[in-house]
């Protein structure tokens, strides 16, 4: 299955599964502009899978309240660009919602997916990744998964996660990328990050698309440097897994970071400065971060702004030479 | 016919005394070219008058609303040929059928106004003053773009036109906010707000409808109704309200043809003058219909189906219409219309070779104007 497709299993298993459950977002019931809902109007009905109108903060807001009642919401936002009319819904409404009540009431049942990331020629408004603005709000969840079996994986633990979760899915990985993937559902846990590569020399961390990016690098650097590279993926961002990172960083003295967000406030911050606080002697070089540039997602310089895996290869070499 | 007319009227001056027969012949013959045209009655909402029911096209104005809705739609259909050539990348949301609502709306107006649109906006673009090279240029990414090829299709500015906004609705706020600024600068210009049925759903949207109407802002909030939200039919399934025009609620509201030019100039110069009186703000819902899908990745054919285009293509198309008024009133001369498209052609041709090869942008401008160190 391709990306989209594993995203249309796990939204199907969970459908069949969970009586509650129901599906809704701009034009998804024709399937939505990515496939990723195809065939589930038909197959559940249009009472279970609905279109909304063009209002990203009464579609999440909505869904809020649907997951107040106790039933499954899995609201999709068409563009991760879009989702900043909602940020006042996610923020002081769904994160907040078990902790002011005193868990009394909750809204632990709402899915948020929006597809995220550059795409080659998204420009401005279609390629953006607000993961950070979000890893500063307590009380929500974002995962970002890097291929098909981990989407199908990761979205339905975030489904059935007992806290409001916002799932950005890779756009450009949505038809590019393709594996097995079980038809059946299961799930692969939260807040853990994978190493999919052991090395001893350096630690590259990265997640949705820039993961393929940095294996690449990985392989550059073992070539080029005789450099062996440890790849963690980090999928979940907001908990994330402090644990697998420092213990990576205490094995390889060195951490590179890599995002397409801009550099200022992106999640690499945070993990810098917790690295840093928790392994500072075992460093043997300042961790790098390679990050987009802090401007909008440009348009015609999009191949420049992105941290390709010559800007990465080169904050490599910096470090091991440190 | 013109011609034969002149000729005649030389020949029967060159007599020496003129018959009263053809005194009077010559009386009834009106040299003036104008059109008096009709036009369908606009649906009125909170307002007791409405713009008129009869205009008159004079030659002149036919002949620039008929280049400006030519060029446009060649400018178009040029766009989308260059995208399936790959020299343009990314979004691209084009406007043909939709020539008569920015040539209506700019001909309803005067240039010190203001307006503010969607992402749709190729079409106000020309009628705001960008010449066809820079906006073709700006799609292909190029240094000689009207936003040095930073913006690309949905992000166009000229003066007093504030884009080419990429999120939906985003517009409506801001366009209230140029409003204001009219206001409070005193002068009487006004700001025509533009979006399209999706927008309407959108909060931000009923918020600027209650600034407006709270401080009787000159901002003509113009939808332009395309009977389709990005993918989607409109239907009872967007929104139980599909009256835009009524959408206001306390804020007046027309209706107008938006595939006939004079309705939407009209009905464009009835709410400029009432905003300019300081009534406040008014709704105008222009209906009308684009020929290509949303964008450049939807064949337009998966909500509505091929005949229902072509229908529209055959019998509303904007620039038919025009063509058809000054027929019908034996006005309308071939030979200029072929000149105009013929130069309209040239135009297209020159600014796209254009926009393939002038340079990208230099690297360096990758991070220009995020933020200034300007003083003020």
């Amino acid at each position: 299955m391709n990306l989209f497709q594993s995203i249309t299993s796990a939204l199907d298993n969970s459908l069949a599964k969970d009586p509650t459950a129901v599906i809704f977002g701009e034009d998804v019931a024709f399937g939505g502009v990515f496939r990723c809902t195809v065939g589930l109007r038909d197959k559940y009905g249009k009472d279970r899978v609905f279109n909304t109108p063009l209002c990203e903060q009464g579609i999440v807001g909505f869904g809020i309240g649907i997951a107040v009642t106790g039933a499954t919401a899995i609201a999709e936002i068409q563009f991760a660009d879009y989702i900043f009319p909602a940020f006042d819904q996610i923020v002081n409404e769904a994160a907040k919602y078990r902790y002011r009540s005193g868990d009394l009431f909750n809204c632990g049942s709402l899915t948020i997916r929006a597809p995220w990331g550059c795409v080659g020629h998204g420009a401005l408004y279609h390629s953006q990744s607000p993961e950070a603005f979000f890893a500063h709000c307590p009380g929500i969840k974002v995962v970002i998964p890097r291929s098909p079996f981990q989407a199908k994986g990761l979205l339905l633990s975030c489904i059935e996660d007992k806290n409001p979760c916002i799932f950005f899915e890779p756009k450009i990985l949505y038809r590019a990328a393709v594996e097995q993937v079980p038809v059946e559902p299961y799930k692969i846990p939260l807040s853990q990050a994978e190493v999919i590569q052991e090395g001893s020399d350096v630690t590259l961390v990265a997640w949705g698309t820039q993961v393929h990016v940095i294996r690449e690098v990985a392989s550059m650097a073992r070539e080029k440097l005789g450099v062996s590279c440890e790849i963690i993926d980090l999928r979940t961002i907001v908990p994330w897994d402090v644990d697998t990172v420092c213990k990576s960083v205490v094995k390889t003295g060195r951490l590179l970071i890599s995002h397409e967000a801009p550099l200022t406030g992106g999640f690499a911050s945070e993990i810098s400065s917790t690295v840093q606080e928790e392994c500072f002697l075992n460093l043997e070089a300042p961790i790098s971060r390679v990050c987009g540039y802090d401007t909008p997602f440009p348009h015609i310089f999009e191949p420049f702004y992105i941290p390709d895996k010559w800007k990465c290869y080169d904050a490599l070499r910096k470090m091991i030479n440190y | 016919m013109r011609k034969m007319l002149a000729s005649l009227v030389s020949h029967v001056f060159s007599g020496v005394n003129q018959k009263p027969a053809m005194r009077g012949l010559l009386a009834s013959l009106n040299f003036s070219n104008d059109t008096t045209c009709d036009i369908t009655k606009c649906d009125l909402y909170r307002l007791e008058e409405g713009p008129p029911t009869s205009t008159v096209l004079t030659r002149e104005e036919a002949l620039k609303y008929y280049r400006a809705m030519q060029v446009i739609r060649r400018m178009e259909l040029k766009a989308d040929q260059m995208y399936k050539q790959k020299f343009i990348r990314g979004f691209c949301h084009l406007c043909d059928g939709q020539e008569a609502c920015s040539v209506g709306l700019e001909a309803g107006i005067r240039p010190s106004d203001h307006i503010i649109t969607s992402y749709r906006a190729h079409g106000l673009c020309y009628t705001r003053g960008l010449p066809v090279r820079s906006i073709l240029a700006e799609l292909t990414g190029r240094r000689g773009g009207c936003a040095k090829g930073k913006g690309g299709s949905m992000h166009m500015y000229a003066k007093n036109f504030y884009g080419g906004n990429g999120i939906v609705g985003a517009q409506v706020p801001l366009g209230a906010g140029v409003a204001f600024a009219c206001t409070y600068l005193g002068n009487t210009e006004i700001c025509l707000t533009v979006y399209g049925d999706g927008a309407a759903n959108q909060g931000q949207v009923a918020e600027a409808y209650n600034l407006s109407a709270l401080w009787k802002l000159p901002c003509s909030l113009s939808s332009e109704r395309i009977a389709t939200t990005q993918w989607a039919r409109l239907s009872r399934e967007q929104q139980p309200n599909t009256d835009y025009h009524k959408r206001g609620n306390f804020i007046p509201g027309r209706k107008a043809n938006g595939m006939d030019i004079l309705c939407v100039r009209e009905a464009t110069k009835f709410a400029a003058h009432y905003c300019r009186s300081g009534k406040g703000p008014i709704l105008l819902e222009l209906q009308t219909y684009r020929y290509h899908g949303h964008s450049k990745s939807d064949p337009g054919i998966s909500y509505r189906t091929r005949e229902e285009v072509q229908s529209m293509r055959s019998k509303s198309d904007p620039i038919m219409l025009l063509q058809e008024r000054r027929r019908n009133s034996n006005r309308s001369n071939v030979e200029e219309w072929k000149e105009i498209d013929a130069d309209g052609k040239k135009e297209i041709e020159e600014a796209a070779q254009f926009a393939t090869t002038d340079p990208e942008p230099a690297l360096e401008e990758l991070a220009n104007y995020s933020c200034t160190t300007k003083k003020k």
